[in-house]
């Protein structure tokens, strides 16, 4: 039996809710999938489409934007901005024949150290059953 | 790019890092990345000794450049910013790497938790190269202070900043001070009338030379950043008055719940059954009385009205069981013949002298019935011919028995709620609320006053339900760290602001649609966008948002996230 697939997600956290709430699963220790990276950024409304390509061209199998519950950010509407990019860029990731699961963006407040941790263990299962996204390989291959 | 030296630790944390993460082998594979001058392993990074080894080695070894690999940088970074600024370094050239919340804490899989830290450090290693200086930037401190809400939180820490000469300008939406503390009777545990308690009060401060009074007012907006910030109060007439003051505190309280909704209880249409609110108004008054004016024979009080509730508020409101002690004690004061039911969930008599005044309640001509959760009493119109006007039916928790309480007046001890206008309030000032629309204070315990924003603070009902004495404590908290920072007359503020290069910058002026502080602008004469870096807090939207690539958002730019992306990258899973 071939050895199970351990997928690579790139997590963008706001600094304010979402990191908070990452360190909150850590403080409760509570256990989740090892799989996820987090990068720290002040406000969700700061992840460009950029970002997420360039996580999906660098190697990762998924990409998970968590930022403020809607009404709560810090900068009062970054997450709207977040929110609004991500529909577009789920369209873009389709056309590219990326499936649009592979990019999550999630609401997730300071306190919710078990909701963060739940998404993780859940989109990890989701990227597994989706197998390697493969850009990475073909990219190389094109050298772009 | 010229050659860098970095410098990059990893922490132990005692046994916290290093018993699910293999911290030699970690530090001995990033040693061997470029630019990495030194990596070493140590037991506590934020200790004296570790942050000394850090200062020590940025002299010995010419390091620019220092990673640690620790605990949250929400815990650690200033600290260790702190000791490169000793060391003469700029304190941007410094970046952490969570493995400890992130890593340690969270994982099983000794060999995974070692290969995430090294992506994590890998990723931190590869941004710090794109790191610039950045200078700290300071402002002056405008020594008025703005107090939002004239309840007993307002007024205690309006004079406690006028009584250290300082200027306070109190808006007030009512027209009258004292908030909900003025329209009690009495005040628990003591019984001690809550009119004397303000009087004095609101006479200093209506008296006071440093504090401007606005009734009938409100402030729709503030407008600038910690130490200076500006903004119209509206009076009921539409007078406008511009104000000028260095920090806030926002004591807005809180209301009660309008018990209506629920149908148990007949509020609204059984005219004798009344909210505490109301209640509290007849002792006031000097009346206990039916609304024909008859004295009550029977009078019952329900606990836990909208609080505890999942429906409803799933919340304590705090101050209700202590308070409904108190009726029970003024009733049988006041109309011996009369009999006192409490109908509660749990008996909260939390607080200095609380528990006494129950255990004292108890041994009074008071009915104790207890009730689940789960199973709400119903309050219905006693049968015709009945001595009682009407029945509280209750399933008793302690005796398990369903039991029929006659009642000629029902009191409802309503929840404590966000105000209808917090929403308003929380933009107005740039507070963040909870789920149940409370203010967030900026760390639950360590930091109660305080909010995320600089300069603004929270105090009283506004943060959630709370007593008399615990409402004065936060104000007077929240006044004192005002007054340390008028005397500090200087504050510092964010430098990670968002810059444009005007050579690159095609006038499209976007950036000025989705940045929330009006911080952007547009220079019609050069055709670019500019950023008043005061007004940025340096969120990164306009950053993102910028289809050339002219905003740069400091400390975040692109060529730092990617970079880091590439980093964390940078190695299989495995």
């Amino acid at each position: 039996m071939s050895e199970t697939f351990e997928p690579k997600i790139v997590a963008f956290l706001c600094n304010w809710c979402s990191y908070t709430g990452a360190d909150l699963a850590g403080t409760s220790r509570m256990k989740y999938a090892h799989n996820v990276r987090v990068i720290r950024v002040m406000c969700s409304g700061r992840v460009e489409p950029t970002f997420v390509i360039k996580a999906l061209r660098e190697g990762a199998d998924g990409v998970l934007i968590c930022g403020c519950h809607p009404g709560d950010c810090h900068y009062h509407e970054g997450n709207y901005k977040c929110l609004r990019r991500y529909h577009l860029l789920q369209k873009y990731l389709e056309q590219m024949g990326i499936p649009a699961d592979r990019l999550r963006l999630e609401w997730v407040s300071a306190s919710e150290g078990k909701q963060f941790a739940d998404i993780v263990n859940d989109m990890t299962e989701q990227v597994r059953e989706l197998g390697p996204a493969g850009i990475k390989p073909v990219m190389d291959r094109l050298a772009v | 790019m010229e050659e860098q030296r970095i410098g990059v630790y990893v922490c132990w944390c005692g046994s916290n890092i290093a018993k699910m993460v293999d911290v030699e082998a970690v530090a001995e594979e990033i040693g061997r990345k470029p630019n990495v001058v030194i990596s070493k392993n140590y037991k506590y990074m934020c200790s004296d000794p570790g942050q000394d080894l850090i200062v020590k080695d940025i002299k010995d070894h010419n390091l620019d450049r220092v990673v640690v690999a620790a605990c949250s940088p929400r815990i650690h970074e200033l600290t260790f910013r702190k000791a490169l600024q000793n060391a003469g370094l700029n304190p941007y050239f410094f970046e952490m790497a969570n493995i400890r919340e992130q890593d340690s804490w969270v994982h099983e899989d000794r060999d995974a938790a070692t290969r995430k830290a090294v992506d994590l450090i890998s990723a931190a290693v590869r941004r710090i190269q794109f790191h610039e200086a950045l200078d700290k930037r300071t402002v002056t401190i405008d020594p008025a202070t703005l107090v939002l809400g004239g309840g007993i939180a307002g007024l205690s820490a309006a004079l406690e900043i006028a009584d250290a000469g300082k200027k306070v300008f109190l808006v007030e939406r009512s027209g009258k001070l004292g908030g909900r503390a003025a329209e009690l009777d009495l005040t628990f545990p003591y019984l001690n009338s809550a009119r004397q308690m303000m009087a004095p009060i609101l006479q200093r401060v209506q008296n006071h030379p440093d504090i401007d009074v606005f009734l009938d007012s409100h402030v729709d907006e503030t407008f600038g950043y910690v130490g200076n910030f500006e903004c119209t109060v509206v009076g009921k007439d539409g007078k406008e008055t511009g104000l000028k003051f260095g920090n806030t505190v926002v004591a807005t309280g809180l209301k009660t719940y309008d018990p209506s909704p629920m149908e148990n209880y007949g509020y609204g249409k059984l005219p004798n059954v009344v909210t505490s609110v109301e209640f509290e108004k007849m002792l006031l008054d000097g009346k206990i009385e039916t609304k024909d004016g008859k004295v009550p024979g029977n009078v019952a009080i329900i606990h836990c009205v909208g609080s505890r509730n999942k429906d409803i508020h799933e919340y304590c409101s705090r101050t209700c069981c202590v308070t409904a002690l108190k009726y029970a004690n003024q009733v049988c004061s006041a109309l011996p013949e009369t009999n006192v039911y409490e109908l509660y969930m749990d008996m909260r008599a939390f607080g200095k002298g609380c528990e006494e005044m129950y255990a004292r309640s108890s041994r009074r001509n008071i009915m104790f019935l207890m009730f689940d959760k789960e199973g709400l009493p119903t309050v219905t119109k006693a049968p015709a011919g009945d001595t009682c006007e009407m029945v509280v039916e209750i399933d008793e928790k302690l005796s398990g028995e369903t039991v029929e309480v006659p009642a000629d007046l029902v009191v409802l001890m309503v929840a404590a709620e966000a105000q209808e206008n917090a929403r308003d309030v929380a933009h107005a000032v740039g507070v963040s609320m909870c789920g149940n629309d409370f203010f967030i204070e900026r760390h639950p315990k360590l930091d109660p006053v305080a909010t995320t924003t600089d300069g603004v603070y929270i105090a009283g009902g506004c943060q959630g339900p709370k007593d008399i004495p615990d409402s004065i404590a936060q104000a007077r908290a929240a006044a004192s760290r005002i007054l340390a920072t008028i005397a500090q007359g200087e504050v510092n503020v964010e430098v990670t602001t968002a810059v444009v290069n005007e050579d690159l910058c095609c006038g499209c002026q976007t950036c000025i649609s989705v940045c929330p502080y009006t911080a952007v602008s547009y220079d019609e004469e050069k055709n670019v966008s500019t950023v008043n870096e005061v007004l940025c807090k340096g969120c990164g939207t306009c950053g993102s948002t910028c289809p050339t690539g002219a905003i740069r958002s400091r400390h975040f730019t692109d060529q730092q996230i990617l970079s880091q992306i590439e980093g964390l990258l940078s190695k299989e899973v495995a």
